[in-house]
């Protein structure tokens, strides 16, 4: 088709080339956007693992209770203790490596449907820390970014030409598609790995308790703290009753992380309450308790999902 | 402002057709505009740095040509000092004074020295060998001084090639800023192919490998020696495709506009020795140390010792070139140690050769020869990834001595990073021995070539790695 046209602007090589280059472009747009369906089709298509659960928290929740937060909240929140003592349903969506701006993206996504009736949001030290890196980790819910126009402001904190780049079909699933082809694989799979989002780790940490090194104070990210308040703003506004939990480390810091800090007195100004049990005695003694030095294991878990419930219902 | 970034697409399409558009007189300007607006977009006071050594040289050169007998020598050396001294403040001076500090305190003397809160401007070591290099041809009567005090600060500046290179010559680089291209159409077309290529290098392969090298690297007494080996093979691939995806994508932008670079990779892989090694690898560094240090000391034509020595300085001198640390240093002399030895027991290599029989079979010998080449060169870029030399003997000794399971932290991330190094190691292979043989990037029908390049940005897309760090070369 585009030939008798092409020989005829031949001699003249600016006009050749960009007529060249526009059907390149074509040609590449073409590829991005069938590719990017195939990946989005299969995505979303997933039945298990972390794409999953991140699906699932954002589209299919419907649950009392939900859970926010890092790996550290993924781990540390036992469904079986919550659903026994509260009589209420449960679903964790902790996810590994995330920050406060994930969080609060997943919040927003989740109040558009509902308003659960408990939310429990774990933070880590330095949530507030300025890193470049927590911009980075919110590249899971680039999927999401056309079908949920209400995290698009979160998404673009990424960098200023993120929805430039979204203009690809393919560039939201980056690095995505061996975990898809995962997901799709263990979708025939009668169980998976987590429970109600839940994912227990059973092994024992077998080192000596260790003294970690943190720094007092730090810069901190104003952005991050700015969605910490905003997402105590959005559960009160939702009716939503919100605890802003620190659950364990298995080592001693000598002094409270300034985070931690930050978070108590902005959630005290919106009468949230605030536990922090980084630093607690029954935790410190007992290695049996934890995976790692920053995660507890199944166990672990349960014990201090036991003391969760028994500080909210303190609360009542 | 960094190549795989979305600023430089922009500002890389506007200078390009603005080059094309304007008359060929106004083009040294547009490219010195755009070269300091690139310049200035990582730290814009540091460009005092790059006016001061411009101005010195410029200076200099016509000096130097003006000049006759020993005053030649004499403008020479203040150009050379006042490069050297540039480097000497920013890159080495904390450097030393952090080494001498212990030394005198050791003869109970206070260092009075302060250290000096300084960033390192970006490309330094490159930009003032290319200013020296120009001086020195002045000197040695191979390049006129250049008059045009515009024209010869490109030549330091030219965008493509200012943080990292290559370092290129007056002879070559110079009367190209004379010269009037016009639009052509094959040139710009294997120009955006070679950028391409250096940001598929870049995005899909070095900034990939580089997750899994700076997780193991930076945490080397958490790891065993297996991961820690995975961790040097990775490094090594790392930054041949960090800095030859740089120099792919430099050249590549030259010549969308008629400029020619030189060469400064020619898959350094596939070397059946070092000293190959170092013909292949970083070459206008290897050739500026050549030129003007190892052959200014005589080169191989000395006694023997002489010609060692010769050898070891250069390279101990590369390795400082790269930064003021030990680790640089050390990995400087394992590339002089490996030469050396090589070039010691040359008849005693090919005695071995023979009594095992691998001369009668060359295809074996070769990838034999290929492959320790690549095993010695991650030995020695062991030293140069390391965050000490501590931690290098440490991450050796662990290598040796303690094996375990391989570390990581999901499947996909090995497997994306394994699927980088394959994809590589095919078009490289394919370049060494099969060049002209059958290609799908230079097919004969127009589909196949341009589907081919298509799939290269649908792979950037799906693998690559968006969020990556700056080139590693930029530090030097």
């Amino acid at each position: 088709m585009f030939h008798p046209f092409l020989d005829k602007i031949k001699a003249r090589p600016i006009p050749y080339f960009f007529t060249k280059l526009f059907i390149f472009l074509l040609l590449v747009f073409a590829i991005d956007f069938g590719v990017g369906q195939l990946l989005s089709y299969f995505y979303f298509k997933q039945k298990s693992g972390v794409e999953y659960r991140t699906t699932y928290s954002i589209n299919k929740t419907k649950e009392d209770i939900l859970i926010f937060g890092s790996s550290r909240a993924n781990h540390h929140y036992h469904p079986e203790i919550f659903e026994s003592r509260l009589h209420m349903s449960y679903y964790n969506a902790g996810r590994d490596g995330t920050s406060i701006i994930y969080h609060y993206a997943l919040l927003k996504g989740v109040l558009k449907r509902y308003s659960p009736k408990i939310i429990i949001l774990d933070i880590v030290n330095k949530e507030f820390q300025k890193n470049k890196d927590s911009y980075e980790k919110i590249s899971p819910l680039l999927p999401y970014y056309n079908s949920h126009p209400e995290i698009r402001s979160i998404v673009q904190l990424r960098s200023r030409y993120e929805k430039y780049k979204l203009f690809s079909k393919i560039y939201p699933f980056n690095s995505a598609i061996f975990k898809i082809a995962m997901g799709n694989a263990g979708s025939s799979k009668k169980g998976s790995s987590d429970v109600q989002g839940y994912i227990p780790f059973y092994k024992v940490w077998d080192q000596p308790i260790t003294k970690y090194i943190s720094t007092v104070t730090y810069e901190t990210d104003n952005k991050k703290i700015e969605c910490y308040e905003q997402f105590i703003k959005d559960c009160n506004k939702a009716g939503v009753k919100l605890f802003v939990f620190v659950s364990p480390y298995y080592g001693i810091s000598g002094h409270v992380d300034y985070s931690f800090l930050i978070a108590d007195s902005i959630a005290k100004k919106h009468g949230i309450p605030f536990f922090d049990y980084s630093n607690t005695e029954l935790f410190m003694s007992q290695r049996s308790y934890f995976a790692d030095i920053r995660h507890l294991n199944d166990e672990g878990a349960k014990v201090y999902s036991n003391i969760v419930i028994d500080s909210i219902l303190k609360t009542q | 402002m960094l190549f795989n970034s979305i600023e430089f697409v922009f500002f890389f399409i506007l200078v390009t057709c603005m080059y094309f558009l304007l008359p060929h007189r106004y083009r040294w300007m547009l490219l010195l505009a755009a070269s300091c607006y690139f310049y200035m977009a990582f730290v814009p006071i540091y460009i005092l740095i790059l006016g001061f050594t411009i101005i010195i040289d410029y200076i200099a050169g016509i000096l130097i040509e003006n000049a006759a007998g020993k005053k030649r020598k004499q403008y020479l050396i203040m150009s050379l000092v006042a490069n050297i001294g540039v480097l000497a403040v920013f890159k080495y001076y904390n450097f030393i004074n952090e080494n001498l500090t212990p030394l005198l305190q050791s003869v109970s003397i206070k260092n009075p020295a302060p250290f000096l809160k300084i960033l390192l401007p970006i490309g330094l070591s490159f930009h003032t060998f290319q200013a020296m290099s120009y001086t020195i041809e002045v000197y040695r009567g191979n390049q006129q001084a250049e008059r045009h005090f515009g024209i010869y600060a490109l030549y330091v500046m030219f965008y493509p090639q200012l943080v990292a290179g290559p370092i290129e010559r007056p002879q070559n680089l110079l009367p190209q800023f004379r010269q009037k291209f016009n639009f052509n159409y094959d040139r710009v077309v294997q120009g955006l192919q070679l950028m391409l290529w250096g940001i598929f290098k870049k995005l899909v392969i070095a900034d990939r490998l580089a997750i899994y090298v700076n997780a193991v690297f930076n945490n080397a007494e958490r790891h065993n020696g297996t991961t820690l080996l995975v961790a040097a093979i990775f490094f090594t691939i790392q930054i041949y495709c960090d800095f030859s995806g740089y120099s792919d994508i430099a050249i590549g932008a030259a010549k969308v506009m008629g400029f020619k670079l030189m060469t400064n990779f020619n898959r350094p892989f596939f070397s059946k020795s070092i000293a190959e090694f170092w013909k292949r690898w970083h070459i206008s560094l290897s050739t500026w140390f050549k030129d003007y240090v190892y052959l200014s000391v005589g080169g191989n034509r000395v006694a023997v010792p002489r010609w060692y020595f010769n050898l070891f300085i250069v390279f101990l001198l590369s390795g400082l070139w790269h930064g003021a640390n030990f680790t640089f240093i050390i990995w400087g002399a394992i590339n002089a140690f490996y030469l050396i030895f090589a070039i010691a027991t040359k008849k005693f290599s090919s005695k071995i050769e023979k009594f095992t029989g691998l001369s009668k079979v060359p295809k074996l010998n070769t990838a034999l020869q290929i492959l320790l080449t690549f095993s010695l060169t991650c030995f020695a870029f062991i030293f140069f990834r390391a965050n000490n030399v501590q931690a290098a003997f440490l991450i050796i000794k662990k290598i040796i001595f303690q094996h375990g399971p391989l570390f990581f932290e999901n499947a996909s991330m090995l497997l994306f990073s394994l699927m980088g190094i394959f994809f590589l190691f095919l078009a490289e292979l394919k370049k060494e021995y099969f060049d002209d043989k059958f290609s799908l990037f230079h097919h004969e029908k127009w589909l196949v070539r341009n589907l081919s390049y298509a799939m290269l940005i649908i792979i950037i897309l799906v693998a690559g790695v968006f969020d990556g760090g700056e080139f590693i070369y930029f530090q030097f």
